[in-house]
């Protein structure tokens, strides 16, 4: 137990420090941008008639830095900015703070890809367990090839593949926006309905996407387990196929939930090119439209949410990980 | 893929099968790798011939535009009346090219990095594994877009070389861990003794060992490469300044209504049907490869 909390104090600080590099990868990719944007930012105030205190204090606001100070002292300014998770404020949105920004669209994206993540997951388990167990046969087969497939698929060929016949060949799905505009939203029933009726096809890309992957994973570790001499000795002394199927079901599942957990942080990444297609508010559609909009406040905060949360997500994993299995106590 | 068993033919050990042999015999032992094969020839030599065929600037015509496949445009035309086929065509040259790129980029960063940090462990490596922690870490895509920003990757080459630089690291990890066993091993061992220099045993020793592994991994990043620098344009990341794919699908989806529309079907689906076959035809050729160099594979 105790050599599990010093491996978590070392992971959190091995994140804490990835945290910090990235943070500062951020402050320098603002530096190095072509026409300095802060440079561009505080020309433009000055030129509508501000005073140069006044424009260096706007600036800042913006960016977390002021031009003209040293480098060391800008970026020192900047991580104790984010430090005190402050990102800086928005162009596009004039002036909203980032943070703000960010968290309004986290839920969007959490619920989207949470349900599309389970649900694959859940899928891809079944699936696998089926080609494992059928893995001799040209049914097996089929499966198994019909997850390589897929898995082969990018997520945003699957997108524009849905979209594009579910709205447009085949019209029974509604394109674009969250749910519909003419609705209220709060919590009637039309609301709900409008919501997930825009939600299957952003959730269908995803889980259609992923769970490939999965039910290559779930496979690959059935047939390991399948090999296993308690597997046999539970065949030869005549335990029921049902029991026979728990035995194996919670030995190969194990290292699926690493995995699982690693996706529930890149997954706040992850969705960009679903959420872009579908007009979908969350994360990856707010760092899409910063970039289009050359709001680098924005983006630079999104990339820094995602990143963090992917880190994380890479912690407790590890953690979950030695909690699930006994026998990994390693550190 | 699972080690099939093979067909057995008795090999005589005076006169061993050349490499082409034993490579004709990996690919033609299942049809499926044949396939895999012909397909990857077909786009090869679309890349190459392909442009040739067409102007620099394709005809545009907007009195004709979607126009329903006919003899003079098999694909239709886009929404500009530009021949669809011909926009295929021209385009292959740019995403094979930076797809290969950046394949060998991520293989010979990843290849170089994971001998020399598996070979010498200390503190290089340690700084080497770090590195490679941060790019397994960061997501990749939102890495890419963010660094869209500074560096404008829209010919072939720079394209190649970011996706090698942001995607050698899983790579380098698995073949510093094959040669930090490898190095163990009895012949490495030997070749010490016999006073090989360490670059020698490096390049002749240990990389042959890996070599099936990082043949594989190319042909992976080749596909890897391909979704990704499609992703860049069509989130139209990468000023538009070529015709690829990717730049189809951007203008498909985000300018030209395509995504309304039921009779621009063949212009969306046709660079998709192009992506999806190539990616099918590497994973379907990828064990002949694996057959082609490893060793134990070969002479069960």
């Amino acid at each position: 137990m105790q050599a599990l909390w010093i491996r978590l104090v070392r992971r959190v600080v091995g994140g804490v420090v990835m945290v910090l590099v990235v943070t500062s990868f951020t402050f320098f990719l603002v530096h190095v941008m072509p026409g300095n944007p802060v440079q561009t930012e505080l020309d433009t105030l000055l030129q509508q008639g501000m005073s140069p205190l006044q424009a260096q204090a706007q600036v800042r606001a913006m960016y977390g830095f002021v031009p003209h100070a040293p480098l060391y002292i800008q970026y020192v300014h900047y991580i104790w900015q984010v430090l005190h998770f402050d990102l800086g404020r928005s162009i596009s949105y004039s002036g909203v703070p980032v943070l703000h920004l960010l968290m309004q669209a986290m839920p969007w994206t959490i619920i989207m890809v949470l349900t599309g993540l389970l649900l694959s997951f859940v899928i891809g388990m079944i699936t696998g367990v089926l080609a494992a167990a059928n893995r001799n046969s040209q049914a097996g087969d089929g499966l198994s090839l019909l997850a390589t497939f897929l898995h082969g698929i990018p997520q945003f060929m699957m997108a524009l593949l849905l979209a594009y016949v579910f709205t447009t060949i085949w019209k029974i799905f509604p394109f674009g926006a969250p749910y519909n505009a003419a609705i209220t939203p709060g919590w009637n029933g039309a609301f709900v309905g409008s919501l997930l009726r825009h939600a299957i096809l952003p959730v269908a890309a995803y889980a259609l996407s992923g769970f490939g992957g999965w039910a290559l994973a779930m496979r690959g570790s059935v047939t390991s387990v399948l090999g296993e001499d308690y597997i046999q000795a539970a065949q030869l002394r005549g335990v029921s196929p049902l029991i026979q199927l728990r035995y194996i079901a919670r030995n190969a599942i194990l290292p699926l939930f690493t995995i699982l957990t690693l996706s529930i942080g890149f997954m706040f990444g992850g969705a960009l090119f679903i959420e872009t297609i579908f007009d979908y508010p969350g994360l990856g559609y707010m760092m899409y439209s910063a970039l289009n909009a050359r709001d680098y406040p924005l983006m630079d905060g999104a990339f820094l949410m995602i990143t963090i949360a992917v880190i994380f997500a890479n912690i407790a994993a590890d953690v979950l990980y030695s909690v699930l299995d006994p026998r990994i106590q390693r550190f | 893929m699972a080690a099939a068993p093979m067909a057995t033919r008795p090999v005589n050990p005076w006169n061993p099968p050349s490499f082409w042999q034993i490579a004709w015999h990996a690919v033609t032992r299942k049809p499926g790798r044949l396939i895999g094969l012909g397909i990857l020839i077909f786009y090869i030599l679309m890349a190459i011939v392909g442009p040739m065929l067409y102007p620099r600037m394709l005809p545009i015509n907007p009195s004709n535009v979607y126009a329903p496949p006919t003899w003079a445009h098999p694909l239709g035309t886009d929404f500009e009346g530009t021949d669809v086929l011909a926009l295929i065509i021209t385009g292959s040259r740019y995403v094979l090219t930076s797809a290969g790129l950046a394949a060998f980029f991520t293989v010979g960063i990843g290849t170089m990095l994971g001998l020399i940090s598996g070979y010498f462990p200390g503190l290089v490596a340690g700084v080497i594994m770090r590195i490679a922690d941060f790019f397994l870490t960061v997501p990749g895509f939102p890495l890419l877009v963010a660094l869209s920003t500074v560096w404008h990757f829209g010919s072939p080459v720079s394209m190649g070389l970011v996706l090698g630089l942001t995607g050698w690291a899983g790579l380098a990890r698995a073949v510093r861990s094959q040669t930090l066993s490898l190095r163990e091993r009895g012949f490495v061992e030997a070749a010490r003794g016999l006073g090989l220099t360490r670059f020698e045993i490096i390049v002749s020793e240990i990389f042959p060992n890996t070599a099936p592994f990082v043949a594989m991994h190319f042909l992976m990043a080749v596909t890897g490469a391909i979704y990704a620098q499609v992703g860049l344009f069509f989130l139209g990341v990468v000023p538009v300044s070529t015709n690829n794919w990717g730049v189809m699908l951007n203008l498909a989806f985000s300018q030209a209504g395509a995504m309304y529309s039921t009779r621009a079907l063949l212009y969306l689906l046709s660079p998709i049907a192009c992506i999806m076959s190539l990616s099918l035809g590497i994973v379907l050729f990828l064990g002949a490869v694996d057959e082609m160099l490893n060793p134990r594979l070969r002479k069960v």
